[in-house]
């Protein structure tokens, strides 16, 4: 597999704890002054042109997350974070929101190309062009470039630019930032914003709906296959920012959309807060298939600085035949915290959820799934591979339910685990609940480290020590990567090497 | 952020509190006993766990535990007869030590007796904050009986011990220490009639190189609430099998908590839960595997029926320093009624890298096809599916390596299959 080839040769390349992306632009920014209150919700809201209901929602939510604890329960330790000591907004001046691409500032297209994500659409054009089938080597660091994809680019607190947009909208599909979506189609956005994570729903989420600033929104009308592969990339560069993005995508009647996310910050000594959500519907007979390659800044090798990634992810297969695929890389961000679900509301819908969590350093990731049966003949499958390295906490924690009317739910779960290293620690915490009795479930969990049989009869063939356990790793995560869109699959696979660098062998 | 505001105390929050204060001047012991109780009783003052304690996630004490009957000293208990004919019984009837009977090798002494002179006190008290059954049973332990099984003893019976009461609260203790080389197998009973509250703290130390095989058949009434905690050290290439069978009692939980203390050591769990009605049943074990080179199996069938309510926790806990530690843990679960409901959550918590751990779990209904394969031969269905449930379980109890042991264990499910069938 030349992928794993690459893979090796990056780790050797580079140094340990060398982060890709660690740079920071200097864009001159507007920001909200440091603080949380009901002045800074309107100050965003007013900045975003907000309709009056909108603002209303998000001091409703304010007012519930005043009277929320943070949560406890996840196997992560942090200081306290001072919710009054961050810019709840941050924007590169002079931009109001995503805008053609002539008009954008030069710096941050500068900052885009850097991260290996095209904007401009010609160049993503002649990039397929030039681009011959099986050189996936060479695609080496523009992942993007291998295949058409439409790229909404969100820098701190805004959307800065959304490609494809026209071309998109002869699909009948609606991508844009979620603020322009909040201002072109209200009663889309009135009628389906909140009804997967309530503003109610968790700390972090109540949080969220408070303030976030930007984020994607997708629309895809009845019967519409959408032609190209949607993007966010996400981007923090701005000190002492938190980042609180909204994602929403709806799947109306027999629609398919496949969606990828994928993030960045730079290298600082504090650490910076992520809390997004995203909520996913899809209505009878819909697919969504959504994957992120989560590599935010992890800290450096003795755990200093990082992002806090707190997300709340949730899918809602609302219609009849319905299926919601979540696909996982989590590489990056000092800490994670994030559970991708699925509700199987419809009879006969489908949930998935392939993950593969790498730690390394002192990162702390408690990741998983909850998967809530509720509709008749609904299917589940969890695979879930978590790799521990260095001084990591690596935790699956992932819950199954069937409810009294689930007849027939049907729910497989594989949680594997591997450690590298004497220091890192690796757990598993399902939670299954079954009130039906002709339900299914099965799980199954396994924890060890890379045999030394497994060793030898790759060395043993004259693979060095290092490639050897490489490919061992590649071949533990396969059954994963294999879900994910071919581009994002060659950057994880890379990813994934470099995250364990230091700790092999 | 907000203060955390103690929620009115429940009915039964307070009726223990209350028999607290007027039992204490009853109870054996006194100074360092004393004080040990009175620290136990400020945990229950704090609240009894909910279901935001994550040890009791599935078992909300503080909404399940209804009521509390009073202690009731005129209530009359009478011993069963033992399980194995011939085995010498230690009883505990209504909470108090009956005579003891002669056992050789075996230093028999009545709890009571230890707290009264103070020597008992160290082993009192909850362990933890999640443990409220140690701290309800340290604040209110009477009697019970301490087992001291010397060195290269062979027992040929196994022993009985008996805790059956007839309503009213009881609180007990077992407490087994077994010297070096030691073979034996030792059955708990707990039963009895009426609505009672039971505490029973069960400690086992296992010594080098001993085989103990302990049995635990919890067959309460089923308005009893049963709160049960079986705490184990194993030492240096000793071998413990723990055999705990669930098939009565309104509210049950029985903890589990050991850990391998020595090199070579071995734990195997062996449950088989058999629950009708509406009870409400809880086996959570908490397995540490402290030392290198130590390994465990455990494997939980349940079958749960009417409106019944299972739930298994299991937990495994590799140290840093256990290098080479093999742990498996399965959980199987029958789920034959619409009312009924099991929930599960076994853990792996594993901070060692060279280890080989695994855990499964399923929740599934008969398999039609083997249901199928037996009707076909033209046995009815009713039997059909009693056969399949019924070789579910016994294929755990098959396991056990005494045989006497093993039949008395299928007369009890072949009684149980009788009368839920």
């Amino acid at each position: 597999m030349p992928a794993v080839q690459d893979t090796i040769d990056r780790v050797r390349k580079i140094d340990v704890d060398q982060y890709k992306y660690g740079f920071e632009t200097e864009i001159e920014t507007d920001k909200a002054p440091k603080g949380l209150n009901e002045d800074i919700i309107r100050f965003i809201s007013a900045k975003k042109n907000e309709p009056d209901w909108m603002l209303e929602w998000r001091l409703g939510a304010f007012r519930r997350w005043l009277t929320l604890e943070e949560p406890t329960w996840a196997r992560v330790e942090y200081p306290k974070i001072d919710f009054q000591d961050i810019h709840y907004y941050a924007a590169p001046k002079n931009q109001s929101g995503p805008k053609s691409l002539d008009e954008v500032d030069p710096e941050l297209l500068k900052v885009y190309e850097k991260l290996g994500i095209p904007l401009r659409e010609q160049e993503i054009l002649a990039g397929v062009q030039k681009e011959q089938p099986g050189e996936f080597e060479e695609a080496g660091d523009n992942v993007y470039k291998s295949g058409r994809v439409a790229v909404d680019a969100v820098f701190d607190s805004v959307s800065v630019v959304t490609t494809f947009k026209e071309e998109l909208a002869k699909a009948g599909v609606i991508f844009c930032s979620i603020s322009e979506a909040i201002r072109e189609h209200p009663e889309l956005v009135k009628k389906y914003l909140g009804t997967v994570v309530p503003t109610t729903d968790n700390f972090y989420a109540t949080l969220n709906s408070a303030v976030f600033t930007d984020g994607s929104f997708v629309f895809v009308p009845k019967g519409v296959r959408c032609p190209m592969e949607l993007s966010t990339y996400f981007r923090i560069n701005e000190k002492n920012t938190g980042q609180f993005e909204r994602t929403l995508i709806i799947a109306e009647e027999g629609a398919y959309v496949s969606y990828l996310e994928g993030c960045t910050a730079p290298q600082r000594d504090e650490n910076q807060l992520h809390a997004a959500v995203v909520e996913l519907i899809a209505l009878d007979d819909a697919e969504i298939k959504y994957s992120t390659v989560q590599n935010w800044y992890p800290g450096d090798a003795q755990g200093k600085g990082g992002i806090y990634n707190f997300v709340t992810k949730r899918g809602d297969c609302r219609g009849k035949n319905s299926k919601i695929s979540w696909t996982q890389v989590e590489t990056g961000s000092a800490i994670t915290w994030k559970y991708p679900s699925c509700i199987l509301r419809g009879d006969n819908s489908q949930g998935n959820f392939y993950s593969i969590a790498v730690s390394n350093g002192y990162q702390q990731v408690d990741s998983g799934t909850k998967m809530i049966h509720l509709g008749k003949n609904t299917k589940s499958r969890i695979i879930s591979k978590g790799i521990a390295a260095g001084f990591s906490q690596n935790t699956y924690r992932g819950q199954v339910s069937a409810h009294r009317k689930a007849t027939n739910a049907r729910n497989f779960t594989n949680c594997d685990s591997l450690l590298i290293g004497d220091q890192c620690g690796a757990h598993t915490v399902p939670y299954m609940e079954a009130k039906n009795s002709s339900a299914k479930f099965e799980h199954e969990a396994t924890t060890s480290k890379i045999s030394d049989d497994q060793k030898f009869y790759v060395m043993q063939r004259g693979i060095p020590e290092e490639e050897a356990i490489a490919l061992i790793v590649n071949g533990f995560v396969k059954e994963v990567i294999q879900e994910l869109p071919m581009e994002f699959a060659v950057e994880a696979q890379k990813l994934i090497g470099i995250s364990l660098e230091g700790s092999v062998g | 952020m907000n203060v955390q505001i103690q929620p009115p105390r429940t009915p039964a929050e307070a009726a223990l509190i209350d028999a607290f204060g007027e039992r204490l001047s009853l109870l054996p012991g006194n100074g360092e006993v004393t004080l040990k109780r009175d620290a136990a009783i400020e945990a229950i003052k704090a609240g009894l766990p909910t279901r935001r304690v994550e040890a009791w996630h599935y078992t909300d004490l503080r909404r399940l535990l209804t009521a509390v009957p009073p202690f009731d000293a005129t209530a009359a208990a009478t011993p069963v007869a033992p399980l194995i004919e011939g085995s010498p019984v230690l009883a505990l009837l209504n909470g108090t030590a009956s005579k003891a009977a002669a056992i050789e090798g075996v230093t028999v002494s009545a709890v009571s007796e230890k707290l009264g002179d103070g020597t008992y006190a160290p082993a009192l008290g909850p362990q933890d904050a999640d443990d409220a059954i140690g701290a309800l049973n340290s604040a209110f332990v009477a009697d019970g009986w301490l087992l001291n099984i010397a060195d290269g003893t062979v027992l040929e019976k196994p022993i009985e011990l008996q805790n059956v009461q007839a309503g009213g609260q009881v609180h007990a203790r077992f407490a087994v220490k077994v010297g070096a080389g030691v073979t034996a197998t030792i059955v708990e009973r707990q039963t009895g009639t009426g609505s009672a509250l039971v505490s029973s703290v069960d400690n086992l130390v296992v010594g080098e190189g001993s085989n103990i095989t302990w049995v635990i058949v919890q067959e309460q009434p089923d308005t009893a609430t049963h709160l049960g905690q079986f705490n184990a050290w194993i030492g240096k290439d000793a071998k413990l099998t723990l055999f705990v069978m669930n098939t009565g009692g309104k509210l049950v939980r029985q903890e589990i908590r050991v850990v391998t203390k020595g090199q070579g050591s071995d734990f195997q769990l062996r449950g088989v839960n058999l629950l009708a009605g509406d009870t409400h049943t809880d086996v959570t074990m908490v397995l540490d595997h402290a030392v290198p080179h130590t390994g465990s199996r455990e494997i939980v069938r349940n079958v749960v029926t009417d409106k019944a309510n299972g739930v298994f926790q299991g937990r495994i806990n590799v140290h840093q320093i256990a290098q080479k530690t093999d742990a498996r843990m399965a959980c199987n679960t029958l789920l034959l009624s619409d009312e009924g409901e099991f929930s599960t959550k076994p853990e792996l918590e594993i901070f060692a890298d060279d280890v080989q751990c695994g855990h499964g779990a399923t929740v599934t209904e008969i398999d039609r096809n083997h249901l199928f394969y037996l009707m076909a031969r033209g046995i009815d269905e009713k039997t059909a599916r009693g056969l399949l449930v019924k070789a579910f379980v016994a294929e755990v109890i098959e396991e056990l390596e005494d045989e006497p042991v093993v039949d008395a264990l299928e007369a009890l499910l072949h009684n149980w299959f009788q009368t839920h069938g």
